[in-house]
């Protein structure tokens, strides 16, 4: 059973601080009941699908220039260094 | 000069010199602005589109090569990349945010003289089936204003179904395309995983998701996937189609050609009775036309919506961490803030859906969990893919209904959900399982449309372009009310 302080738990690591807890909670919890509908699938002998994508087909790892000056898109930058708030 | 024409006429026309782009673009942007205070369809619109075509126009009278679309029209989702111009994904987290630089489909676009109208409104991140999460207001359903568009491409389908637009481009990651293709009555095209390029797509389920084609004639669509499709350096899941022509032979018809009904899709009691009613009617036109309609069972579709949102949210999630105020964002100064209360007040601006789906998206893989739901879903998919390969070693074509219900009332779903997600039962296995699928207007019933949805194996886009095409054939459908 999930419960609220998991729920919690997880915002808190995803950096999100939500208003109307108890609305989010509510619903979050009804979607992950939802879900548990997967225990009734028969997929016991089924394996986890693993993706590859074959080397030749990746682009050659090489620099491409660009011509617009990206970091003058940004506000909170000075000279060559974006500026962060401060790490605790 | 009508703008309820088809892109193919629209060429015929420009090539004839009945019309030119110019008179055809400027007659566009009236009628855009006309429109728009009632549908909002788009989100920005190209102001030099005027110029655009009249260039075009100067290539056409002196002779010089002209690209495909001829100054045609085409609206763009605003999670595709046009570059000088906002991208905001409906989003007020990117309300401000200019695209450096273009999206291979929109390169392809241009490249062949297609006019970029504007950009068209969504469900914030394409969130969403019925465009009300876009945090700058709905989409309005031009069939009725009342009811949702469908989404999350809902501002594309109405662009189209409206004729603010002769072609859009939709993403799909769950239905996305084929859903508002449903309720607007227009075609809805979602190719083969790999088949488009989705650089420059603002991601939000990679593995699944794909730049889609929107029109009001099938073949239309089959001119637009002609024009964008295949291999792309910047996109390494691309697929090589370079000998592909959809266009050639769509009326090749479908006569002896096997179509599976799936049963989970087309009964039970989430099935609206009025869209039973017309999936009947469909059901009878392929027969028709000489194909042997059977009904096939594949049950793992009653897991596939968990599946679907336990995956889609979990990419979401890592997709959705860049919006840190710091490489994605708006303004706002870092002075007084430490590092993780900053990245929450930033967050502050993703709508509630979005939010929703960012938190079960940090928990479903998450350690002592991942068993229990990103496991078991991969597993399901894998499974899903076996049994949807089994059926087209006996079918050529499976068909369901597209939605399993009609347009809703704005609202009507809005504050449960679940009920939402439900809505996308018959559309997420095309993604699950990489397979193309089409949405075909085919009725309006009462005001409303229904569509059907014809699915076709890997890479088989160009027969069920045939099958779209062929079934296109049998119905007529009503001017929109505009």
């Amino acid at each position: 059973m999930v419960t609220k302080e998991d729920i919690e738990h997880v915002a808190r690591l995803m950096r999100i601080d939500i208003e109307n807890a108890d609305e989010y909670f509510d619903r979050i919890q009804k979607i992950l009941s939802y879900f548990d509908i997967l225990d009734k699938a028969n997929i016991s002998d089924e394996e986890i699908p693993v993706q590859q994508i074959a080397i030749d087909d990746l682009r050659e790892d090489k620099h491409i220039a660009f011509d617009d000056k990206l970091i003058e898109q940004l506000k909170n930058y000075k000279g060559q260094y974006v500026r962060a708030p401060k790490m605790n | 000069m009508s703008l309820a024409i088809s892109a193919i006429d629209y060429i015929n026309g420009i090539k004839n010199n009945t019309i030119t782009a110019e008179e055809f673009v400027s007659k566009t942007l009236e009628h855009i602005k006309k429109h728009e205070p009632r549908l909002h369809a788009f989100i920005s619109i190209n102001e030099s589109a005027v110029d655009q075509a009249r260039q075009i126009d100067k290539k056409i009278k002196s002779g010089q090569k002209v690209g495909a679309f001829y100054g045609m029209p085409i609206s763009v989702k605003d999670n595709i990349c046009v570059k000088g111009g906002k991208t905001t994904c409906a989003s007020k987290m990117l309300e401000n945010y200019i695209s450096p630089y273009d999206a291979t489909v929109v390169t392809r676009l241009k490249d062949q003289d297609a006019i970029i109208i504007g950009k068209t409104n969504l469900d914030e991140f394409a969130m969403g089936v019925a465009t009300e999460f876009s945090a700058f207001g709905p989409s309005k359903n031009p069939w009725n204003i009342d009811y949702v568009p469908g989404g999350s491409s809902g501002g594309s389908a109405v662009s189209v179904a409206a004729l603010e637009s002769v072609l859009s481009l939709g993403s799909d990651t769950g239905g996305s395309v084929r859903n508002p293709g449903s309720f607007c009555s227009i075609v809805g095209f979602k190719p083969t995983y790999g088949l488009i390029s989705r650089y420059g797509l603002v991601s939000y389920a990679n593995s699944i998701e794909q730049i889609g084609p929107m029109g009001r004639r099938v073949e239309d669509v089959a001119l637009l996937l002609n024009n964008i499709s295949g291999k792309d350096q910047h996109d390494p899941t691309t697929i090589h189609n370079e000998e592909q022509d959809y266009l050639s032979g769509i009326d090749t018809g479908i006569s002896g050609k096997k179509i599976g009904i799936i049963k989970e899709m087309s009964s039970g009691a989430g099935l609206d009775s009025t869209v039973e009613s017309v999936f009947k009617n469909a059901v009878s036109a392929f027969e028709k036309l000489g194909a042997n309609v059977q009904e096939i069972s594949l049950d793992m579709i009653q897991y596939t919506v968990a599946t679907y949102y336990v995956l889609t949210t979990a990419e979401a999630g890592s997709n959705l961490s860049r919006y840190d105020n710091l490489r994605y964002g708006y303004d706002l100064d870092s002075e007084g803030y430490e590092f993780r209360q900053y990245i929450s007040k930033a967050r502050h601006k993703f709508g509630a859906e979005v939010t929703r789906r960012m938190i079960l998206g940090g928990f479903v893989p998450s350690a002592g969990f991942a068993g229990k739901y990103l496991l078991k879903a991969l597993k399901v998919k894998s499974k899903l893919k076996k049994q949807i390969q089994l059926a087209f070693s006996k079918f050529d074509f499976l068909i369901s209904p597209t939605v399993p219900v009609l347009p809703f009332k704005f609202g009507e779903k809005r504050d449960d959900p679940l009920a939402m997600y439900l809505a996308d039962i018959n559309t997420v296995t095309a993604n699950l399982t990489g397979i193309p699928a089409v949405s075909v207007p085919y009725e309006v019933r009462h005001g409303l449309p229904v569509g059907i949805q014809i699915h076709a194996n890997i890479l088989q886009e160009k027969k069920l372009l045939q099958v779209a095409y062929a079934l296109q054939g049998t119905t007529k459908l009503p001017e929109v009310p505009l």
